[in-house]
């Protein structure tokens, strides 16, 4: 297991330059609306991120990629990337989730040779994080609960230092509640290990709106 | 489209409790309804012509309401060029489902240069009531399609809001083949349902999707103009999909409040898109 650790611990780095530090996924909106004003509003908000988003859209397309990977379904997970790319229906955040997508395969494919996907000449204008994430994580031998867990883990750590920069937070603030957000996560790894493709993008009407809005917002800190 | 007759093959004899079937045609430059089937508690009333050659057609439902464990069909054509708007007569009101949630699947084939405009009436979930809706799309890149969905929270005896179990609403939109636009809406009152990121403290909630080659940069300037008037007792985003269109969010407190915003981004695209004017709908 010591040998596996490096590797996750290199991608789930605040440091590996994915670009996610450049979107706040509709977050700036409420932000800017003063709904989410200080740690204990930026709180509860981020469990509400972790039970509906993080759950049926990141986390549930992290589970199935991996589980066709073991399947060896390149089809399905090509089908499950374009449903992703069609599920996102506030531009912004789909550029946002596109440009981390590609910069992380960019970069992973750099770094690691992925046997099944380097033969992959065409043209891809989509890629969705949560399938780099885990194509990294089974080319590695990492196990399914450990990749859910640690995809749902950096895509809260990006969101919490954005937090800080944004609303803003103090840095003791911010590991504070990466620390109170684990038991969450871990209930959502759960969760997400029940869930079917069906349930896939269940997506919830206000955060949309929010990133929906974030494209009129007058003052930007964030792209999304 | 062969999707389309496979699909439309396979649906007849399935024991539907409603099942309505539909083929619109361009002829002389009118559309007339060349097809029709229907069997069950579907029914579908002769197309009336609000616009000189666009028919409209109110979908009706002979019962009262849906109820446990029912199951709906509606499949809609429209041939080259077809144009025609597509209502139900009332409310689709969704009693208590104690064993078997009430299904509803709708398809729509829209072949080249075709526009369909689909504004049903919004959808009533009762106390108890769980209700899965899956509407599917299969379009050419230069058909036209638009679509206006209100869902309500219902009410109870003890005049609770939200006493529904769960709805789930699909909409898939396959673009020239391709799945381009996805909408999943799952709202389930138990897991709090009026919470931030959720519905905000609102209590009906509006979507208004577009697919269309003829939604321009133009127009969405346009929409950004009227949209400063939408009433302010709305909260509503809006945003472009992945294929020439719009997609627009809506939460309100009262249905009126969002059929006024659908009623100008619909009257705005028939000016801007078509050269038209407004088409009023409402029964009432």
């Amino acid at each position: 297991m010591l040998d596996k650790l490096l590797p996750l611990l290199q991608l789930c780095d605040s440091n590996f330059p994915s670009g996610a530090f450049s979107h706040s996924f509709g977050f700036e909106t409420y932000i800017y609306n003063e709904k989410i004003n200080n740690e204990k509003t930026f709180r509860e908000a981020l469990c509400a991120y972790i039970r509906t988003q993080l759950t049926y859209i990141d986390g549930l397309a992290c589970r199935l990629t991996y589980d066709f990977l073991q399947k060896q379904s390149k089809d399905d997970v090509s089908r499950l990337n374009e449903m992703l790319a069609a599920l996102c229906l506030a531009r912004e955040t789909r550029e946002g989730t596109r440009m981390i997508g590609e910069r992380m395969w960019k970069l992973c494919r750099e770094i690691y040779s992925f046997e099944i996907w380097n033969d992959d000449k065409e043209k891809r204008d989509y890629i969705h994080p949560a399938i780099v994430f885990a194509i990294v994580c089974d080319h590695l031998e990492i196990p399914k609960d450990i990749t859910v867990l640690s995809y749902l883990y950096t895509s809260v750590q990006a969101l919490v230092q954005n937090a800080v920069r944004g609303i803003p937070l103090g840095q003791t603030d911010g590991q504070r509640l990466l620390v109170f957000v684990q038991p969450y996560l871990i209930e959502a790894v759960q969760t997400i290990d029940a869930l079917t493709e069906e349930d896939l993008g269940a997506v919830t009407p206000g955060l949309e709106i929010a990133q929906m809005q974030h494209e009129q917002l007058s003052v930007r800190l964030f792209m999304s | 489209m062969d999707e389309k007759a496979s699909i439309i093959g396979r649906v007849r004899g399935m024991n539907w409790s409603g099942l309505l079937q539909c083929t619109a045609v361009e002829k002389n430059g009118r559309t007339i309804v060349s097809d029709c089937y229907y069997e069950g508690a579907f029914k579908l009333a002769r197309p009336i012509y609000l616009h000189p050659s666009q028919p409209t057609i109110y979908l009706m439902h002979v019962g009262g309401g849906y109820v446990d464990g029912d199951r709906y069909k509606t499949e809609i054509s429209l041939q080259k060029q077809a144009r025609m708007i597509v209502t139900t007569q009332s409310a689709t009101k969704i009693y208590k489902t104690v064993k078997m949630p009430v299904q509803q699947y709708t398809s729509f084939f829209l072949d080249d240069q075709s526009v369909l405009e689909f504004f049903p009436d919004p959808v009533i979930a009762y106390e108890k009531a769980k209700f899965y809706q899956e509407t599917t799309v299969y379009m050419k890149a230069s058909a036209t399609f638009i679509y206006g969905d209100i869902i309500t929270p219902g009410w109870s005896e003890s005049g609770d809001l939200f006493r529904y179990d769960w709805i789930r609403s699909k909409l898939k939109i396959y673009h020239e083949g391709h799945l381009k636009l996805f909408d999943h809406l799952y709202l389930e009152p138990r897991k709090g349902i009026t919470d931030i990121f959720q519905m905000e403290g609102y209590t009906y909630i509006g979507s208004l999707f577009v697919v269309s080659p003829l939604i321009t940069k133009d127009v969405l300037k346009k929409l950004e103009k009227i949209a400063a008037h939408f009433p302010n007792e709305a909260h509503f985003g809006w945003s472009t999909p992945t294929v020439p269109g719009l997609v627009v969010r809506i939460l309100a407190r009262e249905t009126y409040i969002i059929e006024v915003i659908f009623q100008l981004i619909h009257q705005l695209i028939r000016e801007e898109c078509f050269q038209e004017g407004p088409i009023f709908l409402r029964k009432y």
